[in-house]
């Protein structure tokens, strides 16, 4: 047996063991350590796989008996597992110290982590449908033990309602691969006829989009993401909706081939419409978990148009270029998981000491979490898409892919370029987003006594944000060392050169190490130059009057000129309410929502209709013993009959 | 290195020391078109000076980030300055010369002065930022559109080969070059803040773009920012020229083109300035969204390769 196997099956009993102990064991730190353990040594696997590139246990099995195996692109997710789950379960020691159902939670989330490895090491249909219908399910137990209130039930009876009507479609996809035999022939695919083609490919789509929370198959997403505790959030965000994709990879890149002419084109239309939509609606949100789930709406959007380059690139055989599409889908995917998940504990953090999250009632915390909110900025910096940070390196990676379509016909130049202007608006937007964000929660003064009152949380509730801060830092400027190892995970790898900068052809340079020691640098010197005059101190000006709080800037107030520019699309209600007795004006109440246009005009109705249609099959349902006898014999006749006139059998 | 990048690094870094001319020749054209004589084209140096003698103001309760933000934004114009080539050519150092590196650095500039905004708690600043931020969702996808038209004729994003696949005669014969050219002159009036987009020289808080945020700063940092403000315009301007403006192939030739170029595009922004009124913040969008899309015609029009 190799090292790594070793590796990965004493990682996955200890995580097993420390998911267990909590059942015995009052000790839920300890529990959590061990399985923070275990993941580590799988994430030191999976870096091992992506390395070495050769594949241990079982390959993808066609038949039905249970068969285990990792291969590069397994390890690739094992390794992003590692880098959020890691922090997340050390962050989960201080998180769930006071919480009555700790012990609970512990449990079900080394449990919930279990079932993620698993689902990437599973190497036959059988098990890779029984971890994702577990992926499913074990956060909306978690979510359904840490909360229980009338809106958190049905928030997840609409998750799980939701996941499972779209991931019918994973379902049939694997399926009918496994009939065809893909999993073990390379050349079954294209051997099939086109409606079974598009079956599989439609299917994939649909089921693997709906868990990814892909546009417009997201409803679920910004319901679930804020109610679960923030460690479970992070795992959710950071890996969950990465391992749809995983399985959207698996199909469309692995056993496929990426072999029908439209599946990039619809994979750059959704891809486009999540990340600018995913990203508009997290600009108009006042809470910040659900602004933060409605940017991994973004950021699975930009995942999926890297993934659609990918795609049409290899269709136009340029090989080369469409590896570095696949490995800026992969390094997005990397780095959403690191940046996403740091803001998720930062915000769990914060949520703990402040029981809500609205961004109008926070304020000022970098002064008084330094190390927490100083670790969210660079999060907030990074998913931003800004320079020097990783966030920026993807995003880069990802237009000059798009931008790379120009290679190809004219049809997929234009595709790829309506791509790189929806994606250049979608980091400008980003970066509108989280500079609302970061000056709302960390900037100014404390909007409530509340905010004025939190304090730095425990160093294990710290420590986990700066890890991931420090992730952000090193996976931007060593994108010219990680880039070239993506690459070669390609289903059609290509080799590009090391170094401190990214080469690529067709493009200036990433200048990814460079870039960070020049600005440090410069800003250091003028900083230094500003030190050396004489400082004042004074207040904010405000045309000479006394300082009010009541007159600070609101989230809603800092997004209205976008919100008034793109009303026709956003479609905002506003009402103004004027209580005045005689000629004075007593009050003025003012309320603005932005209404979510995809609940509202589809999926709302579409959960009307569905429920009418249970409520119809209910009748079928009247709990009469001799009803059932008779289904079953009007079922039983009904085959004989069909066997006997030659529909089946 | 040879001696051709040698010269144009040597501009390069000549253009950090002469941005603030460029503002100076709008104010002194803008004001001989408008009758007036004017401030002298080097004023912006004198107050330059004068505000580096002076010292600076920490609004109360602001953090570092207020404190960093001037020198932040400057480091990224110096960089921004070191990326536009020059004659097709710069300092072959370690940062390249990436077309979508510039965009990231511009906008790493815009989120500093916005996070500043946030940090001093200025309402002015926070409604400046808010509309730059606005103006920025639309610039953006409008510059990363230019740049692709550009890096379709020339095969790379990189702005030495798109400056040099813009010379000569025969990129006037696309559509595409001109659909790009009215694109561009559009991000230029945004990035320099300019009427009718901007107005630079209000402090009317009603009409505040680019100025909100500097409301709050004085003496070395005020510096900083203006320094900054006239490094776009050389940045843009330079851009403008090596894209758009009509040059010869030869080295020699592409300096000289670039310095009648330089002032007599400041003049051209003096003249819009002039000519143009201010434009409702609320139409801007609307008219970067059409430079927009006649980009995307060009570009479209240009991969189907017509005209032939």
């Amino acid at each position: 047996m190799s090292v790594v196997s070793a590796a990965l099956i004493s990682g996955a009993a200890l995580l097993g063991s420390g998911a267990a102990m909590p059942i015995v064991s009052r000790r839920i730190s300890a529990a959590l350590a061990l399985q923070a353990l275990g993941v580590a040594g799988l994430g030191g696997a999976g870096v091992t796989l992506v390395v070495t590139r050769k594949p241990v246990g079982s390959g993808f099995a066609g038949a039905l008996t249970p068969a285990l195996g990792a291969d590069g692109l397994s390890g690739f997710f094992l390794a992003t597992l590692a880098i959020v789950a890691v922090p997340s379960l050390v962050f989960a020691i201080g998180y769930l110290a006071a919480n009555p159902a700790g012990r609970a939670i512990a449990s079900l989330t080394g449990w919930f982590v279990l079932v993620l490895v698993g689902l990437v090491c599973a190497r036959d249909v059988v098990s890779f449908l029984a971890f994702w219908e577990l992926m499913t399910v074990l956060p909306a137990a978690t979510i359904l033990v840490a909360r229980q209130s009338r809106r958190v039930r049905r928030s997840v009876f609409v998750y799980l309602a939701v996941t499972h009507v779209g991931g019918v479609g994973a379902w049939i996809s694997l399926l009918l691969l496994a009939h065809i035999g893909a999993f073990t022939d390379q050349h079954a695919f294209a051997g099939t006829s086109t409606a079974m083609q598009t079956a599989i490919a439609v299917g994939a789509i649909v089921g693997f989009g709906t868990k990814a929370g892909l546009m417009p198959f997201h409803s679920w997403l910004p319901r679930a993401h804020p109610i679960a505790p923030s460690h479970i959030s992070a795992l959710m965000s950071g890996v969950m909706i990465k391992l749809a994709l995983y399985g959207l990879i698996r199909v469309e890149f692995t056993w496929t081939g990426a072999r029908l002419a439209w599946v990039p084109y619809a994979l750059l239309v959704l891809g486009g419409l999540s990340s600018v939509g995913g990203i508009l609606y997290a600009l108009v949100q006042h809470d910040l978990k659900r602004l933060l789930a409605f940017s991994s709406i973004e950021n699975v959007g930009i995942i999926v148009l890297a993934l659609g380059a990918a795609g049409l690139l290899m269709n136009h055989g340029l090989r080369d270029l469409a590896a570095i599409a696949f490995a800026a889908a992969l390094f997005h995917t990397l780095n959403h998981a690191v940046f996403k998940s740091l803001l998720f504990l930062g915000a769990g953090a914060v949520e703990r000491q402040l029981r809500s999250l609205d961004l109008d009632h926070i304020g000022g915390l970098l002064k008084r979490m330094p190390l927490t909110g100083g670790a969210f900025l660079v999060g907030a910096i990074a998913i931003a898409g800004l320079p020097p940070l990783n966030g920026w390196a993807s995003e880069w990676l990802t237009l000059q892919s798009l931008l790379q379509l120009r290679s190809g016909s004219a049809g997929a130049a234009i595709a790829g370029v309506v791509a790189a202007a929806a994606l250049a608006a979608t980091a400008a937007l980003a970066a509108f987003c989280f500079v609302k964000v970061t000056g709302l929660v960390l900037l100014g003064r404390a909007r409530t006594d509340a905010a004025a009152a939190v304090r730095e949380p425990a160093r294990l509730m710290s420590a986990p944000a700066m890890f991931l801060a420090a992730a952000c830092v090193l996976l931007g400027a060593g994108a010219g060392v990680v880039v070239p190892a993506l690459t070669r995970l390609a289903p059609m790898p290509a080799a590009i050169g090391t170094g401190a900068s990214l080469h690529i052809v067709g493009t200036g340079i990433l200048p990814a190490l460079p870039i960070v020691v020049v600005l440090v640098v410069l800003v250091l010197v003028l900083a230094v130059l500003r030190r050396t005059s004489p400082a004042v101190m004074a207040p904010t000006w405000i045309s000479g009057q006394p300082q009010d709080d009541r007159l600070a800037w609101s989230s809603a107030g800092f997004t209205k000129p976008l919100r008034l520019v793109l009303e026709p699309l956003l479609r905002p209600e506003r009402a103004v309410m004027t209580v005045s007795k005689g000629a004075l004006v007593r009050s003025i109440e003012y309320r603005s929502v932005t209404p979510h246009l995809f609940d509202t005009l589809i999926f709302g109705p579409l959960e009307r209709v569905s429920l009418r249609g249970a409520h119809v099959a209910r009748r079928l349902q009247s709990g009469s013993l001799r009803v059932y006898v008779a289904y079953l014999l009007v079922l039983v006749l009904g085959l004989l009959a069909a066997a006997r006139l030659g529909f089946i059998g | 290195m040879t001696g051709t990048n040698i010269a144009a690094a040597s501009v390069q870094i000549a253009g950090l020391v002469l941005a603030p001319v460029l503002p100076g020749i709008v104010q002194q054209a803008k004001a001989k078109l408008q009758g007036r004589p004017g401030p002298s084209p080097v004023q912006p140096y004198r107050e330059l000076r004068r505000l580096w003698r002076k010292g600076v103001v920490n609004v109360d309760g602001s953090t570092f980030i207020y404190r960093l933000a001037p020198a932040t934004i400057t480091a990224c114009a110096v960089i921004g300055v070191m990326l536009v080539p020059v004659a097709g050519h710069s300092l072959g150092w370690p940062l390249g010369a990436d077309a979508i590196v510039l965009v990231g650095v511009l906008a790493l500039a815009r989120f500093a002065a916005a996070a500043a905004s946030w940090d001093s708690g200025s309402g002015f600043a926070l409604m400046g930022a808010s509309r730059d931020l606005t103006f920025s969702s639309f610039i953006e996808p409008l510059l990363l559109l230019v740049f692709a038209i550009a890096a379709l004729r020339a095969g790379s994003t990189d702005l030495r080969a798109i400056s040099d696949a813009a010379s000569g005669t025969a990129v006037w014969g696309s559509a595409a070059h001109w659909c790009a050219a009215a694109a561009f002159l559009l991000v230029v009036l945004a990035e320099t803040g300019r009427l009718p987009i901007d107005n630079p020289d209000t402090h009317l808080e009603l009409t505040m773009v680019h100025e909100g945020p500097l409301l709050e700063y004085a003496g070395r940092d005020l510096a900083f920012l203006h320094w900054s403000a006239a490094a776009r315009h050389w940045i843009m301007l330079v851009l403008a020229t090596e894209l758009f403006v009509p040059h010869p192939h030869s080295f020699a030739f592409r300096l000289a083109v670039l310095a009648a170029a330089l002032p007599l595009l400041c003049i051209g922004l003096a003249f819009v300035e002039t000519w143009q009124a201010k434009l409702a913040v609320l139409r801007v969008p609307r008219l970067l969204a059409g430079g927009a899309l006649l980009a995307l015609i060009g570009f479209a029009s240009a991969s189907i390769g017509w005209p032939p």
